[in-house]
């Protein structure tokens, strides 16, 4: 192999890994503390923020969502995010669109919760066996 | 004899002195009631755009859209206009259980007033802005039945709606690109007039404000049967669950266990099909004839079409629901007492197996069915029943200023 050669892949190599690691530092240390949520699964922690708080019924909003792996690991890529009522057995009008922000971090647009009630909020990771489903309950007035 | 007549009078002038100044009483509504009530204003909330409408807001706009919704020459035999199913003297409905066009239609004129606090229109939320909205029924065969030619050469022979054409785009709608583009801009005018429909401040309005000061002095004039209504609202009634905020409606759709047979062997998809028709639809927000900004189709990008919106019809705004009878999408109950029975006597086996499951029949006493009744109908603008169309000025051509006004 050309010297030449294994800069480029050696190149590509750190690119990539750049793009998959976390930053140094807190998961989501520069995110904005109202509405902050931080979920943990073993190694894999995730923060996630709303673009309005309290979120408002009826409006929509988006969801920051940073996902942080131990140094040196990649994060992994977020998958899905959605929302539901499970005491009312039913989910949101609208279905995310996921936006790549780079280094673990994905912005979730197109939420909302249309009716005061405990919504439960889910991100959905890319993992191997399985993927991987963190949620969490919030109360909406 | 004159001395005792006016001692007698003097007494019924005291004693109505007194009752107009004996305070009422007010509820003692716990502080997660109060928060409720207070949800639920104030009135009227900021003022709302008809999304992707460049007209929106423009006094010409505004005045050619008023002459267009009452024109019935913008239907193809000259027999319907926007008005002759959003009639101003019942609430910009038509007090008919389903409407007539060309021909009996499936579904109740839903009221215009605060069109434009509705994130979707129509029962099933087929349009994503007033003045695409206002484009369907235009030409709907079964209603106006009118093509884009025809609302083109309507405008471009009337003198005064081609003036007023003339000054807002410059050009005739003979000379504008297409049939279309004529279409569509009618459409945005008669959608700036729409926008311009808020009704005022209602008793429910008053009391909240006094409520929300601290004022239990003005706030114990409202009747205690419409607080005992309030309270049935916010509380066990869970209502506000689904008419939530200031417009008393979270702008989406339910199942509540309404039939939904349009005739037999027919039934009314609902949002299922108005998400179908809305994303089919030449002219809805991610159309090239909206002017907003990619944002503002944010609602129309995202909805999303599922099983259980079968059946689903959009959740009402109660502001002025006293003068909207009779209701539902297809007005199948009469009267609002018929619709506190509803909810009284809500029959669950109708309710879809993947619909809404928090309801559950209130079985309400005569008593609370009627306070509930009372404080709907504290709901209604007194004002709103004497809206007028403005005056306009007659229009001046192009070379002399605009002299049209709007209202």
């Amino acid at each position: 192999m050309s010297a030449w050669l294994r800069l480029a892949l050696a190149s590509m190599t750190l690119a990539g890994a750049a793009q998959a690691a976390t930053p140094a530092g807190p998961c989501g240390a520069d995110l904005p503390d109202k509405g902050r949520q931080t979920l943990q699964s073993g190694t894999t922690t995730v923060v996630w923020v709303p673009s309005r708080w309290p979120i408002p019924v009826g409006q929509h909003f988006s969801l920051t969502v940073q996902v942080c792996a131990p140094e040196g690991q990649n994060a992994p890529q977020v998958l899905r995010v959605d929302a539901d009522m499970p005491l009312h057995k039913h989910g949101m009008n609208y279905r995310t669109t996921l936006k790549d922000l780079g280094q673990g971090r994905t912005r979730a647009e197109g939420l909302m919760f249309h009716m005061p009630g405990r919504w439960r909020v889910m991100v959905d990771l890319a993992g191997s066996p399985q993927n991987l489903r963190l949620s969490r309950e919030l109360d909406v007035p | 004899m004159a001395l005792q007549v006016s001692i007698i009078l003097a007494g019924l002038a005291l004693a109505a002195g007194a009752l107009a100044s004996t305070p009422g009483r007010l509820l003692d509504f716990t502080p997660a009631e109060r928060q409720s009530i207070l949800q639920h204003g104030p009135w009227p909330p900021p003022p709302a755009r008809d999304p992707g409408n460049a007209l929106h807001g423009r006094p010409e706009a505004l005045a050619l859209g008023q002459m267009l919704f009452f024109d019935k020459r913008l239907s193809a035999d000259g027999q319907m206009a926007c008005a002759s199913c959003h009639l101003p003297s019942k609430a910009f409905a038509d007090g008919l259980a389903r409407s007539l066009g060309k021909e009996g239609l499936d579904r109740n004129a839903p009221s215009l007033w605060n069109a434009v606090h509705e994130r979707w229109q129509g029962w099933d939320g087929a349009a994503d802005s007033l003045w695409s909205q206002a484009i369907r029924p235009l030409i709907d065969p079964r209603e106006m039945g009118a093509s884009p030619g025809h609302v083109a050469r309507v405008i471009a022979s009337d003198p005064q709606l081609s003036c007023r054409w003339q000054r807002l785009f410059g050009a005739t709608p003979a000379s504008q690109d297409s049939d279309a583009t004529a279409l569509v801009q009618a459409g945005k005018a008669i959608g700036a007039f729409n926008a311009s429909l808020v009704s005022g401040p209602t008793p429910f309005d008053t009391f909240r404000e006094a409520l929300a000061r601290g004022d239990t002095r003005t706030a114990a004039r409202y009747p205690l049967s419409a607080q005992r209504g309030l309270r049935l609202f916010v509380g066990r009634g869970q209502c506000n669950v689904c008419h939530v905020g200031p417009m008393f409606s979270n702008g989406e759709f339910g199942d509540i266990g309404v039939p939904f047979f349009v005739r037999p062997g027919q039934v009314d998809p609902g949002r299922h099909g108005g998400i179908t028709a809305l994303l089919a639809s030449p002219f809805n927000l991610l159309s090239r004839w909206s002017d907003g900004p990619p944002e503002a189709a944010l609602k129309t990008r995202h909805v999303e079409l599922q099983h259980r919106n079968f059946g689903e019809f959009k959740v009402p705004s109660l502001r002025n629901v006293a003068n909207t009878a009779p209701y539902m999408h297809d007005g199948q109950i009469a009267t609002l007492r018929d619709v506190v029975r509803h909810y009284s006597e809500l029959n669950m086996e109708r309710l879809h197996a993947d619909g809404e499951s928090i309801l559950q029949p209130l079985r309400l006493t005569p008593g609370e069915s009627a306070d509930l009744e009372t404080f709907l109908r504290t709901l209604s603008d007194p004002g709103a029943q004497k809206w007028k169309p403005a005056k306009l000025a007659p229009c001046q051509p192009a070379s002399t200023p605009a002299m049209s006004t709007a209202p």
